[in-house]
């Protein structure tokens, strides 16, 4: 084996064309073990000798320091490692990596790892997993180049490498650079002559200031973060409805253009609902959780989905925050970085925590819990105004029953030896299943008469019971339940279960014991109580169910046997409406999709439209209870449930007054039943038990997990919360090894094309190291250090002089780095999805620029592979950002031109290349219509001056003058369209007629049509398309 | 079929390059002059692998997915018990603790169903099928069937997510695209993956992932044939504008092109002019491969009459072959519809009516072109589907739930042994007794067919090597031939 002392010139120009290979080795000959040795070890080696122990083989590992001992890998002498042996040797059976893992190493792999033993095997820890600190900058000879900080960092790996800076860019193409990069929109004409004719220094200066002012900035940041969101106006999976998310977009932009620290952008996205005295606003942040797809398909195991979902959470927080790959360990041990499977359970148990359901309704419109009601400030105040309105009339009817004058008249009552009538009072329906009413069930003996014994496939029927949430209303039933049941519909009001997300009340049998529910969303709108005690089986029990029409658990209550039965309240938050859906009427023993009341018996059923007293609920179970109560009414136990009685049936002026309290109930209800409602994230008060799933299988727990943080970076910090919100302080700590810099790199990559790491989606050993990790280190902490202020990070990149480059290569750059990575020139690549139909609708002067609301459906949509129609007018011309997304149909010119698909977070977007772009740009109606609402204006304007109106056209097309061979081309193009237009009648005519907007026909319709298709063709111009 | 590329690159970082290798002109190669010239690409145009693995036996698949599950029940896998015990409940020992779904699973009785179809056997290999196939039967010597696939998905979202991409959930590249990426296209002039449903049918949705490019680059998914004058997305002239006109925008802007080159070299400016031309001549080609009007009478005929309207399954059969004919990798047709949870009967029998005959043509058209040795074809559905009633059991109609842990499909052509069944389940058509075929199975397959060994066609995403695969599948070799 032979040594190397040092790596060639030409090894080095070969590393910076060896794509695969991300390292690039420094001219000094020194390797740099996080650069060059780590990523090979890591992606050829840890799969078997790695951090997975499952997977370990022969108990050797290299991804810890301890590898390097003298047998394995001794420092200074390659020749004597077995390592090195290994991965060198002609024996297969001795060979490294061997033959069935499909891995193998390149000799300039072997080359380096041959050199790094060399030099002495020096191990680091993962360059991302230490905090990163300010490197002094680096000399360089040409420092009259520098502008800032950035260039010296830029310069030096240049002029290590021989390479020499582009010139600067004409301002022309930096004020159309700029107002791309910062606003997403072309500069106007007014505008680059305004730049153009500033000779004062600081022209640039002011031109970033102004762009960074304007609310285009806002829309432009906010489209890279919806990718990484997942945001969908869609739920997506299969049946994908629509839903109300798009509040949450808005909040995004508006956040940028403020320019919230992005400390606090992340803090109220994760956490806004755990803040103190959180605001409507802040709360709406965390939407942001709930983007994630979700499924509503007929059959699906909710639980399965529901871990989904907090999986999605989990992932999107690593992707998006940290830069890691944490999903890896959703089944095993990561196989290269240090994070364990139990650490990504516990990571996900910050985002179990809600009261969320494993599907969405089929049946309703409800929008899946938690969320937050989104009202006006007028219409919090009616509400606030409605709550006390209730609260005194509920205060009223207390100090009625109070009263002493009450009391008398109570026992003036009583002493009146009154008669009361045997029935209880308010009997909606009855069904005592003597005759055929047994809805295909079997009729057998019964408590009183015949019974019906439930198949729990065949409901009985009702003709009643659709109860709004403030109509108090009773259910009487004599049941037997053949043994304990896990669960068990005995009777319910709604269309399905999970199909409804359980839509109006309920009365089951879970784990045996009885469960009373109303709801508008199971679980997080919703009461529920459930009885403590199991019900005994095989025998008859007398069961009421009475409800008061509060909206609050309390309001709500079971008796059995005629005693009020002590219940656990599991869920006290019902906030809209128990109706709908469908299912209208109650059922009893069966429902859709749902376990029925399988050999139940029931007996003598009986609703009620009124709350009734304990009384009158003794009174149906053994129908002598009134009457004994008024025999001896004396003793202080009879009295009160006769007093009750008496309210409630007796007194006339209580009764009004519970009529009045109904009406002011109803009047809320009216208020709060229509308001929208958006997903959110609420901290549940009691934390749901997260496990360790065992391959992630959603039904294979393990031990039970907490909530913490991954071991490798750090641990909460102290006094904060085992929650979102301690998990937030956490994350925006200045010393965290990976936040900042996973921003800063974000940023660096909106702007040049690229990250400094090439993978922002994965900081770890996979990834790929940095190209200058001294200057993604100096901007990380640079941002902390001055409040995480995104305006400022922005203003230092494109002031600086590596930002202002031209963007052609020099011959010797392009040479030698051919993929840019020392950013000797301005990095070209076509403009995104949405600058690409922003640019068409812009220089048309088509572009409406309204800020947010509702998602808009521009003409692509019609043509989705789930077509949906256009909008009418402002709709088609808004800003791409606000283009209605649907995740199983996504708008076809944004896929065409490498959107996101939105489903899950996304970091980074691919840009292809293909014919299929070239059709849209060329033959889509938003850009036809745009080429020609374009030539209107221009044609107005030079009414006969061809050449002037084709230079305005290529100048705001490009942002810059034609030279005088391109007007040539142009004006040839022209003609021969002209021609073509002359010779075939009417086809002018046909062209100008796509799109809505109307042709202006005073213009001569041949002329605008030549000079349309000019534009036309020039939307697919490189310098129209490109960033350049 | 061995197509060179010059090298293995990462798709994430070359893809100007690539897509001049996709589009026959590397970039040492690129002659400006010459590209109008270059348009009949005699060299095709390269995926990743620069070699096969070994030598393929299928140059192409076409995959015609049967969307809602088709029950291999009443159509493949004959199961004369189910009629002995028609009505008795399924026992708690064959179902032995699969979960059901959420439709059937609260049901308080689970009875079972036998097929009210009969068995008989066709072609010299004698291969059993319902009487509902009665074209499939005459091309039963070339088919495989087999009987022991299996998934772990219960729902339709899931499951054809899994049989597509190898995934139940959302984000991985379907088959099509991984194809794309390691093969290229031959036809440098058409898409290599193409996607075709048949129109008009409800049913479980589809939806675009199903023919995604997940976190591959986008070039990759497949491009959707609609029925009707546009077959891909604003392929046609704007109205008023014709070739010629066309014609002189894309010449002025080459010529405006050239200029900016003259001056700097610019690769993407190189890209962009052929990206222009490629899609001049696609305008041509798509109408040309999608025009059934030059068919004959007698292959109407022989796909059946519902082949005359566009959009069909029947037309859909038949541009499949059209587009084999001109070199597209792979075809994915889907047909809605076969999810019955009731009334099974009259649903599968309407089904077959509008597949059967069109499938069974498909080989035979393919055969007599000699296409079929090379082209995979591939028959099937996400699941299949259960051996007991869903809801009444009643004389007059019967529906089946999902069942994932036995069902069937066919595969034809290109490496497959014909007249064959693979694989068997137990007399009840519940568990899979012999020779289990998982999803992964079928695709490694699939993948090994194509010549490409499944564990070495990769993507590096996140950190990891990802695989059409994930890190399971075993090439299934009994029913190579």
């Amino acid at each position: 084996m032979k040594c190397r002392s040092c790596v060639s010139r030409f090894l080095i120009v070969a590393c910076l064309l060896a794509a695969a290979m991300p390292g690039l080795v420094q001219a000094q000959g020194k390797v740099s073990f996080n650069r060059d040795v780590l990523p090979i070890l890591s992606d050829r080696c840890f799969l078997c000798h790695g951090p997975d122990e499952a997977t370990r083989e022969a108990d050797l590992r290299f991804d810890l320091e301890d590898a390097v001992s003298n047998d394995v890998i001794a420092p200074g002498h390659p020749e004597k490692s077995e390592f090195f042996h290994r991965i060198t040797s002609d024996d297969p059976d001795v060979r490294m990596p061997p033959a069935g893992s499909k891995l193998s190493l390149t000799k300039g792999e072997i080359d380096i790892l041959g050199q790094w033993i060399n030099e002495g095997a020096k191990w680091q820890q993962h360059w991302s997993f230490i905090p990163p600190q300010k490197a002094a900058l680096p000399s360089v000879n040409n420092a009259k180049w520098c502008r800032n900080e950035i260039d010296h960092f830029i310069l030096a790996r240049q002029e290590e490498a021989g390479l020499s800076p582009a010139s600067e860019a004409n301002k022309e193409r930096l004020i159309r650079r700029l107002s791309f990069d910062l606003t997403g929109l072309p500069p106007s004409l007014a505008e680059i002559d305004e730049f153009l004719n500033d000779k004062q220094p600081g022209a640039v200066e002011r031109v970033v200031a102004r762009l960074l002012k304007s609310s285009a900035y806002g829309e432009r940041m906010a489209t890279d973060w919806l990718d990484a969101a997942r945001y969908s106006d869609t739920y997506g999976y299969q049946v994908d409805r629509d839903r109300f998310v798009w509040p949450w977009r808005d909040w995004v932009v508006r956040a940028f253009n403020q320019n919230m620290p992005y400390d606090r952008f992340i803090t109220e996205q994760l956490a806004g609902d755990l803040l103190p005295d959180a605001t409507d606003d802040q709360i709406l942040a965390t939407t942001f959780n709930r983007l994630h797809p979700q499924k509503v398909e007929g059959g699906s195991v909710p639980e399965e989905f529901r871990i989904e979902y907090v999986a999605d959470r989990t992932q999107t927080f690593a992707t998006a925050f940290l830069g890691l790959t944490m999903e890896c360990c959703r089944c095993h041990d990561h196989k290269y970085d240090p994070l364990r499977q139990k650490e990504y359970y516990q990571l996900s148990a910050f985002f179990d925590n809600i009261a969320e359901a494993g599907l969405y309704s089929y049946f309703t419109p409800s929008v899946p819990t938690p969320t937050l009601v989104m009202a006006d400030e007028a219409t919090k105040a009616k509400i606030a105004a409605a709550r006390q309105d209730i609260e005194s009339a509920e205060k009223v009817l207390t100090e009625h029953a109070d009263s002493e004058a009450t009391r008398q008249a109570f026992e003036a009552w009583l002493e009146s030896s009154p008669k009361v009538d045997p029935l209880v009072p308010g009997q909606v329906a009855h069904l005592d299943f003597e005759g055929d009413q047994n809805g295909g069930n079997e009729s057998v003996e019964g408590r009183f008469g015949k019974a019906v014994k439930l198949s729990g496939d065949d409901a009985v029927g009702l003709k009643v019971g659709n109860f709004q949430r403030f109509e108090p209303f009773s259910v009487s039933l004599w049941m037997n339940t053949p043994d304990v049941k896990d669960r068990a519909v005995v009777f319910h009001r709604s269309r399905a279960w999970t199909d409804a997300a359980s839509r109006g009340y309920q009365l089951l049998i879970e784990d045996g014991r009885l469960s009373a529910s109303l709801i508008h969303f199971w679980p997080g709108n919703a009461i529920r109580i459930r009885t403590k005690e199991q019900l005994p089986t095989k025998q008859w029990h007398h069961v009421v169910v009475t409800w008061d029409g509060s909206s609050r658990a309390d309001g709500l209550s079971i008796y059995v046997n005629g005693e009020l039965a002590d219940c656990d309240v599991v869920r006290d938050n019902l906030y809209k409406n128990i109706t709908g859906g469908g299912g209208d009427n109650i059922a009893i023993g069966e429902r859709f999709r749902d376990r029925g009341f399988t050999n139940g018996l029931v007996d003598e059923f009986k609703v009620f439209d009124r709350q009734l007293t304990k009384i009158e609920v003794a009174q149906l179970r053994d129908d002598k209870s009134l009457a004994d109560a008024l025999k001896d009414s004396s003793t202080v136990s009879k009295a009160k449930p006769l007093f009750d009685y008496y309210l409630a049936t007796v007194d006339a002026a209580y009764q009004a007054k519970l009529t009045a309290l109904r009406e002011k109930r109803k009047e809320l209800n009216g208020i709060a039943d229509g308001l929208s409602e958006i997903m959110v994230m609420r901290e549940e008060p009691t934390r749901r038990d997260t496990f360790l799933l065992n391959r992630g299988a959603y039904d294979a727990r393990t031990e039970k997990v907490i909530p913490e943080t991954p071991g490798v970076l750090s641990t909460l910090p102290d006094g904060a919360s085992r929650n979102r919100l301690g998990l937030a302080k956490w994350l925006t700590q200045a010393e965290h090894p990976l936040t900042a810099r996973v921003v800063v790199n974000r940023i660096w990559q909106m702007v040049f094309g690229r990250g400094l790491v090439r993978t922002p989606e994965d900081f770890g050993k996979q990834g790929q190291p940095p190209t200058h990790p001294e200057l993604l280190d100096w901007l990380a902490v640079d941002f902390v250090e001055h409040g995480w202020d995104v305006k400022r990070l922005l203003k230092q990149i494109v002031l600086s002089a590596t930002y202002r480059q031209s963007s052609e290569p020099s011959a010797e750059s392009f040479k030698l780095d051919p993929q840019n990575l020392l950013l000797s020139w301005s990095p070209t690549f076509r403009l995104p999805a949405e600058m690409l139909r922003d640019n068409a609708l812009a220089t048309s002067g088509l572009l409406v620029r309204k800020i947010g609301g509702a998602p808009a459906k521009p003409y692509e949509v019609e043509v989705s592979f789930k077509p949906v129609k256009p909008d009418k007018g402002d709709g088609l011309y808004r800003r791409s950002l606000y283009t209605y997304w649907k995740r199983t149909g996504p708008a076809p010119v944004m896929m065409t031109l490498d959107a996101s698909k939105r489903d899950v977070c996304r970091v980074r977007r691919e840009r292809t290349s293909t014919p299929l772009e070239t059709f849209v740009l060329m033959n889509g109606p938003q850009f036809v219509e745009a080429a020609r609402v374009l030539s209107e204006t221009i044609l107005k304007q030079h009414n006969e001056d061809y050449q002037a109106a084709l230079v305005d056209l290529f100048r705001t097309l490009t942002g810059r003058r034609p030279d005088p061979t391109e007007l040539m081309i142009l004006s040839d193009l022209h003609s021969q369209q002209l021609e073509y237009f002359a010779a075939n009648s009417g086809k002018a005519a046909e062209y100008l007629k796509t799109g809505q907007r109307a042709v202006d026909p005073k213009l001569d319709a041949d002329r605008l049509a030549a000079l349309s298709t000019v534009a036309n063709a020039l939307f697919s111009f490189d310098e129209v398309v490109n960033r350049r | 079929m061995n197509k060179k590329c010059t090298g293995f690159e990462a798709a994430s970082l070359m893809p100007r390059r690539q897509l001049l290798q996709r589009f026959g002109m590397g970039l040492g190669g690129l002659a400006l002059a010459d590209l109008l010239g270059a348009e009949n690409a005699a060299q095709a145009a390269g995926g990743v692998l620069s070699e096969l693995h070994h030598a393929p036996k299928a140059k192409r698949i076409i995959c015609l997915f049967q969307s809602g599950a088709p029950s291999q029940i009443d159509l493949f896998d004959h199961k004369p018990l189910l009629n002995e015990k028609h009505g008795e409940q399924l026992p708690d020992e064959i179902r032995n603790g699969q979960r059901l779904t959420g439709m059937s699973g609260n049901q308080s009785s689970i009875p079972l169903a036998g097929s009210p179809f009969k068995f008989s056997q066709h072609g010299e290999s004698g291969l059993s099928l319902s009487e509902l196939l009665p074209h499939t039967a005459k091309v039963a010597d070339e088919l495989c069937v087999v009987r022991s696939m299996y998934t772990e998905a219960i729902n339709h979202g899931p499951g054809t997510t899994f049989m597509q991409t190898g995934s139940q959930f959302p984000g991985r590249p379907s088959m099509g695209a991984w194809l794309d990426y390691g093969l290229g296209s031959e036809n440098s002039d058409l898409p290599a993956f193409v996607v075709m449903n048949t129109k008009g049918k409800g049913g479980q949705p589809l939806v675009s992932r199903f023919w995604g490019s997940g976190f591959l680059p986008s070039r990759h998914q497949g491009v959707r044939f609609r029925a009707g004058d546009d077959p891909v997305l604003y392929l046609g002239n704007p109205a008023g504008l014709d070739a010629s006109s066309k014609r002189n925008m894309l010449d002025a802007l080459k010529k405006l092109h050239e200029l900016q080159i003259a001056k700097h070299s610019s690769p993407e400016i190189e890209t962009r002019i052929a990206q222009h031309e490629l899609s001049f001549r696609m305008q041509a080609s798509i109408p040309e491969a999608t025009d059934l009007s030059k068919e004959p009478d007698h292959i109407f005929e022989q796909y059946g009459k519902d082949s005359r309207t566009p959009g069909t399954y029947a037309a859909n059969c038949m541009l499949a072959r059209r587009l084999a004919e001109r070199g597209v990798r792979f075809i994915q047709l889907y047909h809605q519809g076969w999810d019955q949870h009731g009334n099974l009967a009259g649903g599968i029998r309407n089904q077959c009516g509008q597949t059967d005959q069109p499938s069974a043509a498909l080989i035979q058209d393919l055969k007599q072109r000699d296409l079929l040795k090379d082209t995979l074809v591939i028959w099937g559905g996400e699941f299949g589907r259960t051996n007991y009633c869903q809801g009444k059991l009643t004389a007059k109609s019967f529906g089946r739930d999902h069942h994932p842990r036995c069902f069937s499909i066919w595969m034809a052509g290109g490496g497959i042994k014909g007249g064959t069944t693979y694989g068997e389940t137990d007399p009840y058509g519940y568990n899979v007794v012999e020779t289990p075929v998982h999803i992964h199975d079928l695709h490694a397959t699939i993948l090994h067919l194509m010549g490409i060994d499944h564990e070495r066609l990769t993507f590096r995403y996140q950190g990891r090597r990802f695989r059409l695969t994930d890190v399971h599948g075993e090439v299934v070799s009994d029913v190579l031939a």
